[in-house]
């Protein structure tokens, strides 16, 4: 098999880094985007915003007198910087749960959840 | 005596006399002739059927029902020797003791016996099931080299044991009639009638003793027995009739001044895939999923209410199994992993598992069989029943099924979703456990219950009534272990009292 010319190896080391970075500038610019609120702090503790926000619609539908922005002030004392899986456990301790389409869940989850569901409208 | 006797082949007219009847030849009337084997009584056994299923007699538990949705009175039982053992599953578990106890949050509560009273016939009762070695809530000892219990956080579900009846062929359980009946033969003093229908509980002129059975066969013959005690053995639904038609002396019919007989009918509703449990390590012992043969057991464990628990959170005993893996749908699939996410989890292998339950119900006065029109083969009344379920007997269910999602979330070892909300979705997805109970409750007080501590009938002097229909509470554990123990119990009572 013949080798290939310095020439080829730099055409094919160049084109390489152009379509790679072609992904990362077509995911960039494809990204879901989302309008700023006051409470993205805490829907940033969440690891899939739209799938958040889908299990708060429910949650939603549960909870009465929901207020965002003192449902948020609310959460942030609650968690007071501690990280979440923490805090989410301990509601499971203190049974504070709420409950999403049926699935049990621990109420901090369930409102950040809730507040992903009025960020997206 | 020591025959099976085909009622056919008796003359009408025949009288029989006997010292004790045993009317229904299910696994409770086997028990107590075989337990009074080794006395001086002369025992008669009288079953309706032969030994094998026939149309015409099961068509004599034909009868109607208004109300909820339940299962045709014909389609849960069995007529012929070992009743219903003949297709029972073979699930054993005793009741627990706080079952026994009367509950402030559960109305009509309270047996006029403890557990502590029928415990030590729960291992008689265990080997006639053929359940093999005796564990229950000691499996856990036995069972680790099986996998590891489910990882629940402190609170109000446990892992406890039921057994199972030895399997026959790897496919049956204990059939009382087939197992026994060798043995019934070898008793001197015990016959044993087939086909022999009691069609009556002939009351003396006071109303005070039975002094007399009517019984009758599929085909004309009709002949007496006058023993000098008799034992009600036929099930939950017979039992009521039974007492309810035998009204010729008084018009309420036997044991029933106080309008009881027939009334807080039970089973144990089993609602399917009532909720959905997902174990985010994907891992699960296989003993909660199926029998397990082990140790000289089968066992299967299930989750149940503390007794704590249900004080603190006034549920009733209703038990939880873990049924087959299921799909989730993209919701689902959301909920997981934002949820395991959040708990700094991997479910990247989560299985999810249907659950199935036995739930404990609300005794109701006003479930109840009556008396109907109509009239079977042998010219008795049939039966109608009215069926009740209550929504907080359900609200109670899903409360556990809520602290078993709690526990789960507690340990970061799963998740559970509650699939049913509504009456109707509940109404929707019921199954029974075809547990007949209650009809004949027990309570020292005639006001309050048809038999007494020793399932004497209040104010008639030698009947008796055996078998689930004198638990006034109905537990979550299967009856037929429990209703064998206190069968014992009573052949016990009856050594003393009938001579």
């Amino acid at each position: 098999m013949k080798r290939p010319t310095r020439r080829q190896i730099l055409w094919l080391g160049g084109g390489v880094v152009v379509l790679a970075g072609g992904g990362v500038a077509a995911r960039l610019l494809l990204r879901k985007r989302f309008a700023p609120t006051p409470y993205d702090d805490l829907i940033a503790l969440v690891e899939d915003r739209d799938g958040a926000a889908q299990i708060g619609e429910t949650v939603l539908a549960e909870v009465e007198d929901f207020e965002p922005t003192a449902m948020a002030a609310d959460l942030r004392s609650r968690i007071a910087g501690r990280p979440l899986a923490g805090v989410i456990a301990e509601d499971a301790s203190d049974g504070r749960l709420v409950e999403a389409g049926g699935w049990v869940l621990p109420e901090t989850l369930g409102l950040i959840c809730a507040l992903a569901a009025k960020a997206s409208g | 005596m020591g025959a099976f006797i085909d009622a056919r082949t008796v003359p009408s007219g025949t009288v029989v006399q006997a010292d004790l009847a045993i009317i229904g030849g299910g696994p409770v009337g086997i028990a107590i002739a075989m337990a009074l084997a080794n006395t001086p009584l002369k025992i008669v056994l009288l079953e309706s059927g032969g030994m094998g299923f026939d149309a015409k007699t099961q068509a004599l538990y034909e009868g109607t029902k208004v109300g909820a949705p339940y299962l045709t009175l014909e389609a849960s039982r069995l007529r012929y020797l070992g009743g219903s053992s003949n297709h029972w599953g073979g699930w054993c578990r005793p009741m627990d003791a706080i079952d026994f106890e009367e509950r402030t949050w559960m109305p009509y509560s309270g047996w006029p016996i403890t557990k502590a009273d029928v415990d030590r016939y729960f291992v008689k009762a265990h080997l006639l099931c053929e359940a093999g070695t005796l564990y229950y809530d000691a499996a856990s000892k036995v069972t680790g080299d099986l996998g590891p219990r489910l990882a629940l956080g402190p609170g109000g579900i446990t892992t406890r044991w039921f057994q199972f009846s030895r399997m026959h062929g790897s496919v049956l359980p204990t059939h009382f009639g087939v197992r026994y009946a060798a043995e019934l033969k070898k008793q001197a003093k015990l016959a044993v009638y087939l086909q022999a229908n009691v069609t009556r509980l002939g009351l003396n002129r006071a109303g005070s003793a039975i002094s007399e059975l009517d019984v009758a066969t599929l085909d004309g013959k009709k002949f007496t027995v006058k023993p000098k005690a008799a034992v009600l053995a036929t099930g939950a639904i017979e039992c009521a009739r039974l007492l309810l038609a035998s009204n010729d002396i008084n018009t309420s019919g036997v044991g029933n001044d106080h309008d009881l007989v027939g009334r807080f009918f039970a089973d144990h509703p089993c609602p399917r895939d009532n909720a959905t449990l997902v174990l985010f390590g994907g891992e699960i012992a296989p003993y909660y999923l199926g029998n397990q043969i082990t140790h000289g057991a089968i066992l299967r464990a299930g989750l149940f209410p503390s007794e704590d628990f249900r004080r603190s959170h006034a549920v009733m005993a209703s038990s939880i199994t873990v049924e087959g893996k299921i799909e989730l749908d993209d919701f689902g699939k959301a909920a997981v992993a934002s949820t395991a996410a959040a708990l700094g989890v991997d479910a990247s292998n989560a299985v999810a598992h249907s659950l199935g339950c036995g739930m404990e119900v609300t005794p109701d006065p006003d479930r109840r069989f009556t008396l109907d029109d109509s009239r079977d083969a042998l010219g008795m009344p049939k039966l109608k029943l009215h069926m009740r379920i209550a929504d907080q007997d359900f609200a109670k269910y899903r409360l556990t099924l809520k602290e078993l999602g709690r526990q789960l979330l507690e340990s970061r070892a799963g998740m559970l979703k509650l699939n049913l909300r509504t009456r109707d979705e509940w109404v929707a997805s019921l199954d029974w456990g075809n547990h007949h109970m209650g009809t004949t409750r027990m309570s020292a007080d005639p006001k309050k219950g048809v038999v007494d501590a020793n399932l004497k009938v209040h104010d008639v002097a030698n009947l008796y009534v055996a078998g689930s229909s004198v638990f006034p509470t109905y537990g979550a554990a299967n009856p037929t272990i429990n209703l064998l123990a206190l069968a014992l119990r009573l052949a016990d009572h009856l050594k003393g009292v009938v001579k």
